[in-house]
């Protein structure tokens, strides 16, 4: 049995190694690297897909996914600059676009719960069909002009050198943390992600916790929308285009199965933090972003190459010495 | 005769026929609301367009069809009309089979670079082309020269390609990108229909564990499957050059989940072994014609067609799993007798029930 | 019908296979002979997956040969075991979904070409189905198809590739006894054919009623081989078990208490219709009926996970409308189901996170996290009082043994603390050591005062182990029979259709 943890302790054990040679690496190009502003401007950059990244680990342990978040981001956006360009009080705005969000997320939570559609094809509806009515909203307009508030608190540190966005995501990681991994409802995650139907014959409510986990990410979505509008001054239609890829990316790097039922956000974060520094080193050297996007789709692959060829080589190495079986006799059926 | 037509329509045939029948609707809805919706110039348009997007919705439906994705196909798209391109920039006297031949083969590579990936080293398609996509992409973002692709530099012979009448149905011209996508796509339905390759390809989407277990090739048939993918990509790259003539490098960003939007209203099921290639270019057909009618119609705005495109494709799948699936199993349950036997003793307990 | 023939068709000796710490088969030979259904018999572990695997190529053997017609053969994969002409079908049929009858025949041919003449594809389905004097549509996709047509597939397409040696593992446990019949019947026309079949199975009234030769197993070793008529059921079980097992479906006699369900006119449209029962506590009330009675899905129903239409479920004097799995058990009721391996476990996870899922929620602190302590604590509880064989309640469940599984999924149900289970086919699968601790424990919960409904195919399970036995078919209720009056031949004649006997009205 310990011999089948390993592959897993041994994922984020890789994780990090690479992390710290990235991370020695970059330093040993520029002095400043491991400068505390120039980590936190690392994170500033990338900061609402990071936040997303939280909840998305959440969706792919349950054996769902949501590739709308990107568009949910824009629409969310897009209400608020809306309501915002009709003179509508800005506050009011906001909450608009967080409502947008829960809405989204019902919708979505709904198809997949109750009607019982995979969550791909709901999703990929949403990314498209959702996009489309942030455009339908501010057509090629972009909006700007917020509150100087609202700005301020998008572009400017609020406690010491930390950006509201930053402390965000931290209390969000350590919520997020407690509840995956000590918590029932934690629990109830990885049970339905490793078998919906078991879960549902033990007494789980796999509807609602389904319903419960896409409106949270349409809330956090919009959320990311607003962060990122805050950061930027500006709202359009075309925002946060290929979001859900990147988020989708850091939380595959991060050693969560694509089949559902497996996952820590231990990795997830460890993951975050290798893309984000991969991303800051390369950008030092002029990488451009799409090759920067490259390498991060090459580290994916080998993510999940690498422990492949490793259980090859050892599963082969034991169909020659050893046999595993079963405790306690029997083999399938026997 | 009831029984005959039960023989040979199925409720999954009942898919197409629905689309095709909705897309009739569509023609008449909107030719009536748009002034000269039935001209010549529409037709080439909408064709011309819908031609290279069904065309990689073609091959990433084999690939659909053995319960995988790729999602690199955009890019695949993308870096193979790059390439091509910047190849006829710099050697303007290439012959344009050989273009095309380049383009294929490109496009081929790439295909074989996932399905080794996928089939072999066993790492799930959606990542795997996850990380192609990016990859390809950056490819093509690193393609030494500038990043551009300028009409102007490329020879005569591509701006004319799209303008060249292979025949005409009375007014209308059928041009050879439209010509050459539709025997595309006869080829490819009597592939999957009558080739036993194509067979096994619905097998193994239909029953992966059974496939591997019963002696199927499966590992080579979903490497070939995602080979023909990436070298029906290439060409649709060759093809979408010659459109559109000049090029960045984010060429044909996005494409991926339009061929599989196309696909998935067209009933491919995304769990694999359902649907057919007809099918696909049914579906292809339907959005890009809703997209174009959308555009030209006044009553709404532009910006609400992918709005639109969203919610058609909801209600296209939604249908496909909820009323198709019931129809289907109220259909099969009729034919469950298994044994001769067994009628004369229903028979029996018929009687003794209304007794 | 015995064997004729001298040289048998596959010869297996003294083969022996080792995994890891355990012997799997220990110098064991058996032989086969055509126009012979030759029975192999033993409890889960005796080695007899492991020589059908060794048979299939699916393992290879450390020592011992293998021959067919005299001659020795080496099976390296299955692609060599079809060209021998040896072929298995299982318990669960590998089918096709998507793919109609007759491709699904033909799909692993490798004889065929690379062009598909449909034509001829129907054709040639439709005359093997004719032979086996089977009436299928063809053309129909497999997806819709009971599991007794998709056996018969497997078995055509064995048909189809001129099967000489058929083994067969456990073909009937998901079948109705009338569609086992139909098996039976196409079974002795292959052995007529002069196909060599291997039958395996845990069901003895199958083996007497089929086999022409027996082969008892036992710890990976052979412990006998003789022609039908001479074996008898009892030295069959003192083969396999290697002790005598008293009376391993006693049943103590106890007064059943206060009433705590009642059920009345209970429907579901299309599923069942009119069930009108009650549930006693320290009763047992059996659920007789063939596949196909629809007595799941009256458990589902009383359980929440398949809600009835219409009908009233009384408990205690409260009527109570069941709409979800989690009213139920706060209800006390629990469901056992039969499918362990589908929907009754989560098999990466271990023994205690198992147990508590139905009651997670007692196990959570005020802030809503797990108490593992506490959990750890219930595993033990339940690891020492059902005897669970695991070398740590932390292990995951998916490494136990069949009989080990069954028993951490009643620990689980047993941990809700419910007034009423339901226990559906308990003792599929499973040997016959551990069927009987199963029955024991059930004897003893019925003592504590649970009420419970035992939904078993296993007549004699039945029979033995019901107080009270309520037969349905195909979704009516036919009656309520006691124990007095319950026979094989009463309740088979009840769940077939035709009133015989008195019958009790709930």
């Amino acid at each position: 049995m310990l011999r089948r943890l390993e592959p897993l302790k041994s994922w984020e054990g890789v994780l990090l190694v690479i992390l710290i040679g990235i991370v020695i690496f970059n330093s040993s190009m520029t002095p400043h690297y491991l400068q505390f502003q120039n980590q936190i401007n690392l994170f500033q950059l990338h900061i609402e897909k990071v936040i997303i990244a939280l909840i998305m680990t959440f969706i792919i342990i349950n054996a769902e996914i949501d590739i709308s978040v990107g568009s949910v981001m824009a629409l969310a956006g897009c209400v608020m600059g809306y309501l915002f360009e009709k003179g509508l009080p800005f506050e009011l705005c906001v909450l608009a676009g967080l409502l947008t969000g829960a809405l989204t997320g019902a919708f979505n939570g709904f198809m997949v719960a109750h009607v019982k559609m995979t969550s791909l094809i709901v999703t990929l509806s949403g990314l498209i069909g959702y996009r489309g009515l942030a455009h339908v909203l501010l057509e090629n307009r972009s909006v700007g002009n917020f509150p100087e508030w609202f700005d301020r608190l998008g572009q400017k540190p609020l406690v010491g050198p930390f950006p509201f966005a930053l402390i965000l995501f931290f209390l969000l990681l350590i919520i997020a943390l407690i509840i995956l991994q000590w918590s029932g409802a934690g629990r109830y995650v990885f049970v339905i992600g490793n078998n919906s139907e078991v879960a549902r014959y033990s007494g789980v409510n796999v509807r609602r916790v389904k319903m419960t986990l896409f409106i949270i990410s349409g809330l956090v979505s919009a959320l990311g929308g607003l962060l990122l509008a805050a950061r930027l001054g500006s709202i359009r239609g075309d925002m946060a285009i290929g979001t859900e890829l990147e988020v989708i990316t850091m939380v595959l790097l991060g050693g969560v199965s694509i089949f559902g039922g497996t996952g820590s956000l231990f990795g997830v974060l460890l993951s975050i933090l290798i893309i984000l520094n991969l991303r800051n080193g390369m950008g030092l050297l002029n990488v451009p972003g799409e090759n920067q996007t490259g390498v991060i789709g090459a580290l994916l692959i080998l993510s999940v190459l690498g422990p492949n060829i490793w259980l090859g080589i050892s599963e082969s190495w034991n169909r020659r010495h050893v046999q595993r079986t079963r405790v306690g006799e029997e083999e399938k059926g026997g | 005769m009831m029984d005959q037509l039960k023989r040979y329509f199925r409720p999954e045939q009942l898919r197409e026929m629905s689309l095709i029948a909705l897309i009739v609707f569509i023609f008449l809805f909107f030719g009536s609301q748009i002034e000269g919706y039935f001209s010549p110039r529409i037709f080439n348009r909408v064709t011309s367009d819908v031609a290279i997007i069904a065309v990689v919705a073609l091959g990433e439906t084999l690939v659909l069809l053995t319960r995988n994705y790729d999602l690199s196909v955009g890019s695949i798209v993308g870096l193979t009309a790059f390439f091509i391109g910047k190849q006829l920039t710099a050697y303007a006297d290439m012959p344009p089979g050989l273009a095309m031949l380049l383009a294929i083969g490109a496009g081929s590579s790439l295909g074989l670079i996932n399905g080794l990936l996928v089939a072999y080293a066993r790492i799930p398609s959606i990542i795997v082309t996850l990380g192609t996509l990016a990859i390809y992409r950056a490819v093509l973002v690193a393609y030494p020269g500038n990043k551009i692709v300028v009409i102007n530099d490329l020879p005569p012979w591509v701006s004319e390609f799209g303008s060249i009448q292979l025949f005409s149905i009375g007014e209308f011209d059928i041009r050879p990108v439209v010509a050459g996508a539709f025997v595309m796509f006869v080829i490819f339905q009597f592939v999957t229909t009558y080739l036993r390759f194509g067979r096994q390809l619905y097998a193994i989407g239909s029953n992966p564990e059974a496939a591997r277990i019963g002696g199927l090739p499966s590992q080579r048939i979903v490497l070939s499957a995602f080979i023909l993918c990436g070298a029906i990509a290439g060409l649709a790259g060759f093809l979408y050059l010659v459109r559109y003539g000049n090029l960045n490098t984010a060429a044909a960003q996005g494409m991926e989940l339009k061929a599989i939007a196309a696909a998935v209203v067209g009933g491919i099921s995304t769990n694999g072994g359902k649907g057919t290639i007809m099918g696909a270019l049914l579906g292809a057909l339907m959005i890009n014609l809703l997209q174009q009618s959308l555009l030209r119609w006044l009553v709404i705005s532009n910006f609400w067609v992918d709005a639109l495109l969203g919610l058609l494709i909801l209600t296209a799948v939604f249908i496909d799993s909820v009323i198709i699936n019931r129809l289907s199993e109220l259909w099969n349950r009729r034919d469950q007798e298994i044994n001769p036997l067994d009628e004369k003793k229903t028979i029996k307990e018929k009687k003794s029930n209304a007794a | 019908m015995s064997s004729e023939a001298k040289v048998p068709v596959l010869q297996m000796r003294h083969i022996s296979k080792r995994f890891d710490t355990t012997q799997a088969l220990d110098d064991v030979s058996l032989e086969l002979y055509p126009g012979e259904i030759h029975a192999l018999m033993g409890e889960n572990g005796a080695g007899k997956s492991t020589l059908i695997k060794i048979m299939t190529g699916v393992y290879h053997p450390d020592d011992g040969e293998m021959l067919l017609d005299g001659k020795p053969i080496r099976v390296t994969n299955s692609v060599d075991a079809q060209a021998y002409g040896i072929a298995a079908i299982y318990q669960e049929p590998m089918v096709y979904p998507d793919l109609n009858v007759a491709e699904n025949i033909f799909v692993s041919h490798r004889s065929q070409g690379a062009i598909v003449n449909w034509r001829k594809l129907y054709e040639d389905a439709e005359k093997i189905l004719a032979k086996l004097d089977v009436r299928l549509d063809v053309r129909m996709p497999a997806r819709g198809l009971t599991l007794a047509a998709q056996q018969t597939i497997e078995i055509a397409k064995a048909i189809s590739l001129n099967v000489r040696v058929l083994i067969m593992d456990e073909p009937t446990a998901s079948l109705s006894a009338h569609e086992a019949e139909q098996l039976f019947k196409l079974t002795r026309s292959l052995r007529n054919q002069g196909v060599a079949i291997l039958y395996i199975s845990h069901r003895m009234e199958e083996v007497f009623e089929i086999a022409d030769r027996v082969t008892v197993f036992r710890d990976g070793r052979r412990i006998s081989s003789l022609p039908r008529i001479e074996v008898t059921k009892e030295k069959a079980i003192r083969d396999m078990v290697g002790r005598k097992i008293e009376d391993f479906f006693a049943k103590s006699k106890e007064k059943r208490g206060e009433l705590i369900m009642s059920v009345r006119d209970l429907k579901k449209a299309n599923v069942f219709s009119g069930m009108n029962f009650e549930v006693y506590r320290g009763e047992v009330l059996g659920f007789a009926g063939l596949i196909g009675a629809r007595r799941t899905d009256v458990g589902l129903a009383l359980f929440g996970v398949e809600p009835a239409d219409s009908g009233e479920i009384t408990l205690h004097g409260k009527a109570e409308k069941i709409r979800s799995p989690e009213q139920a058990l706060r209800l006390g009721i629990a469901y056992i189901t039969e499918d362990r391996r589908q929907i009754g476990l989560t098999m990466p996870m271990s023994m205690a996170s198992n147990i508590s899922l139905p009651m997670l929620r007692q196990y959570l602190s005020r802030l809503g996290l797990i108490q593992t302590h506490e959990e750890d604590t219930t595993a033990n509880h339940y690891r020492e009082r059902l005897s669970i064989r695991t070398p740590s309640i932390h292990h995951p469940v998916g490494m136990l043994s069949g009989g080990n599984q069954q028993k951490v999924m009643l620990s689980k149900w047993l941990n809700t603390r419910p007034q009423i289970l339901i226990l559906d086919e308990p003792t599929r699968g499973i040997d016959v050591s551990a069927k009987a601790e199963v029955h024991q424990i059930i004897n003893e919960l019925a003592t504590q005062g649970l009420g419970l409904i035992l939904i078993s195919s296993d007549m004699p399970e039945i029979l033995a182990m019901s107080d009270r036995i309520l037969v349905m078919r195909e979704g009516r209720q036919m009656g309520v029979f006691t124990r007095e009056e319950a026979t094989q031949e009463t309740i088979l004649a009840a769940a077939m259709g035709q009133p015989s006997g008195t019958m009790e009205d709930a």
